[in-house]
């Protein structure tokens, strides 16, 4: 019996087997280039493809939830057929990831897909956040507190804050903002083709750039000020070479001299200045581009006002940052910083983020799969076939 | 051409004492929200294209309720059928109607925030002291307004 971990997430599904050393990293879409009529790119079949401009995305998720099995169907049957993972579906277990408060018909609806369609041996439903805490206490088992874990999961469709007690989360008290890697690209998107260049429609090429030049930034008013000045004192503005796909097979970032020159040839070039910071600042004031949520650091603050207040101490001092968004630089430090500015002197904060952010959930669930106790945690076929969804909503705690 | 540029002129007139009410200002700001859950800018290149040759579509494999097979399959695959269909707003209002109590995908949206407002030019994305009387777009300098009039303001009504 082999155990499968998915850890599905909207931007791109983590998968792989238990005794794999990682994941595959697969966009969790089906894709269509502008250039090339003759076929579509499912999944990680977008690797194949040579001009990455002007993609066109087919999206399972809707605002972070699955809701086009259409097309999820078909990443799925690619990422589990012989060309990828190869999985026999009777002789193996399925951990499963989805987001918090998912629809109760959208659950029932993963039920029937992977017992009933692939017919999977068993399965366990969980979110990458438990899977997350339940690694981060296994790993810390000697040093840290055991008692509360508050884990911040920034992903492509929004970020959480997910207190828990033990290995429990404290439901009440999870708060959700609506912001995510997708906003950030689609808001850089739209500054950039307002002040100097049409990218509405070079999504891919305008995530990679986000994710190569932009940050987060922790004094924001005199990154502010220093991004006003003219080179050398302008230590911020950076030129990004877009790539053309020909002769520029990837996008690149110039140095600060560099950038400071006048661009050569014909290349197409974007000056990233107050961008930079402040695209990525809507995690933390989504009010600055009209979002009426609190952002990240300030819904930490508001999580803790909701649970115990024994709690609360232990979760501050056992913070631990995951998802896509973290890899910004200057994320973690601004967390720690922010909620250190926010929260009681008595308390000690302690931010940690683990080596891949991305990937940590997927990990987490190779060791969940190894403890004695997995096999108790899933619903195998049989018993969905006796029972139906009633047996998987007693059992996963989703 | 005299009278050409007199028309021009009277039209600009008319152009800047016209200013966006309330209701036309939360459209452009609903409008602009939406776009940033945008999955793509432009209609798809290939509308066309078939998607798979190779997996059917779900209809395609649902549709066969005349045929043999167990009952209680049959019944969940009719179900399942309806239920792929239901967009997020559909599941959103099922979650309402439902009106169950304890924490919920509504109840978890983080609240509005008590942060004091940030205002940015939209223009150069600075911090902005001024609001463009005619439609309520911030801006920082005269230059920043300027390009504001020229672009944007009321030259697209959402
Ligand atoms: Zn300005
Ligand atoms: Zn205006």
């Amino acid at each position: 019996m082999t155990t499968l971990i998915v850890d599905n997430g909207a931007g791109t599904a983590k998968a792989g087997f238990s005794t794999d050393p990682e994941p595959r990293i697969i966009p969790n879409c089906v894709t269509k280039a502008k250039n090339v009529r003759t076929r579509i790119f499912i999944g990680d079949q977008i690797d194949e493809c040579k001009d990455l401009s002007s993609l066109y995305y087919l999206l399972p998720f809707q605002r972070g939830f699955l809701v086009n099995w259409e097309i999820e169907k078909q990443v799925w049957d690619r990422l589990f057929s012989k060309d990828v993972l190869q999985v026999d579906f009777n002789e193996t277990r399925l951990i499963l990831t989805e987001p918090f408060f998912n629809f109760p018909s959208i659950g029932e609806a993963i039920n029937e897909v992977i017992f009933e369609e692939f017919q999977f041996h068993a399965l366990h439903r969980t979110q990458a956040p438990t899977l997350t805490c339940y690694k981060h206490q296994k790993d810390k088992e000697t040093s840290g507190s055991m008692f509360g874990t508050l884990v911040i999961d920034s992903g492509y469709s929004f970020s959480h804050i997910v207190p828990f007690y033990k290995n429990k989360p404290v439901k009440e008290a999870i708060v959700r903002v609506n912001v995510g890697g997708k906003v950030l690209t689609n808001h850089l998107k739209e500054v950039i083709s307002y002040r100097q260049l049409m990218v509405m429609d070079e999504t891919y090429v305008i995530n990679q750039m986000k994710e190569d030049v932009c940050y987060v930034s922790t004094q924001f008013n005199k990154d502010m000020e220093i991004a006003r000045k003219k080179y050398p004192e302008n230590t911020i503005s950076r030129d990004y070479i877009l790539p053309d796909y020909t002769h520029i097979k990837r996008g690149y970032v110039r140095t600060q001299e560099e950038s400071s020159k006048k661009s050569k040839g014909d290349e197409q070039m974007i000056r990233m200045n107050n961008e930079r910071f402040a695209v990525p600042e809507l995690l933390f004031q989504p009010a600055d581009v009209g979002i009426p949520e609190m952002g990240i650091s300030e819904s930490i603050i508001h999580s803790l006002s909701l649970v115990d207040e024994e709690l609360s101490p232990h979760l501050l001092n056992n913070t631990v940052l995951t998802g896509g968004n973290a890899l910004l630089p200057g994320f973690q430090d601004r967390l720690q910083s922010d909620v250190r500015s926010m929260a009681s002197d008595d308390f000690d904060v302690s931010v940690s983020m683990p080596g891949n952010p991305i990937t940590f959930p997927w990990q987490a669930g190779c060791d969940l799969a190894a403890d004695p106790s997995f096999p108790s945690l899933c619903v195998t076929r049989q018993e969905y076939e006796e029972h139906g969804h009633t047996i998987c909503s007693n059992k996963f705690n989703v | 051409m005299m009278a050409d540029k007199r028309e021009s002129g009277r039209v600009k007139e008319v152009q800047a004492t016209r200013v966006l009410d309330e209701a036309a200002r939360r459209r452009r700001q609903r409008k602009a929200l939406e776009a940033l859950e945008q999955d793509n800018f432009s209609e798809d290149p290939h509308a066309d294209l078939k998607m798979s040759k190779k997996a059917p579509k779900f209809e395609e494999v649902m549709d066969t309720s005349s045929g043999p097979g167990p009952k209680r399959k049959k019944k969940t695959k009719g179900d399942f059928k309806l239920r792929y269909r239901k967009n997020f707003a559909a599941l959103l209002e099922e979650e309402h109607m439902m009106n169950r109590e304890g924490p919920s995908y509504t109840s978890s949206c983080a609240p509005r925030s008590k942060l004091p407002e940030r205002r940015f030019c939209a223009v150069c994305g600075f911090p902005s002291n001024y609001t463009c009387v005619q439609c309520g777009t911030r801006y920082c300098c005269v230059r920043c307004l300027g390009t504001h009039k020229d672009t944007r303001c009321l030259k697209w009504t959402a």
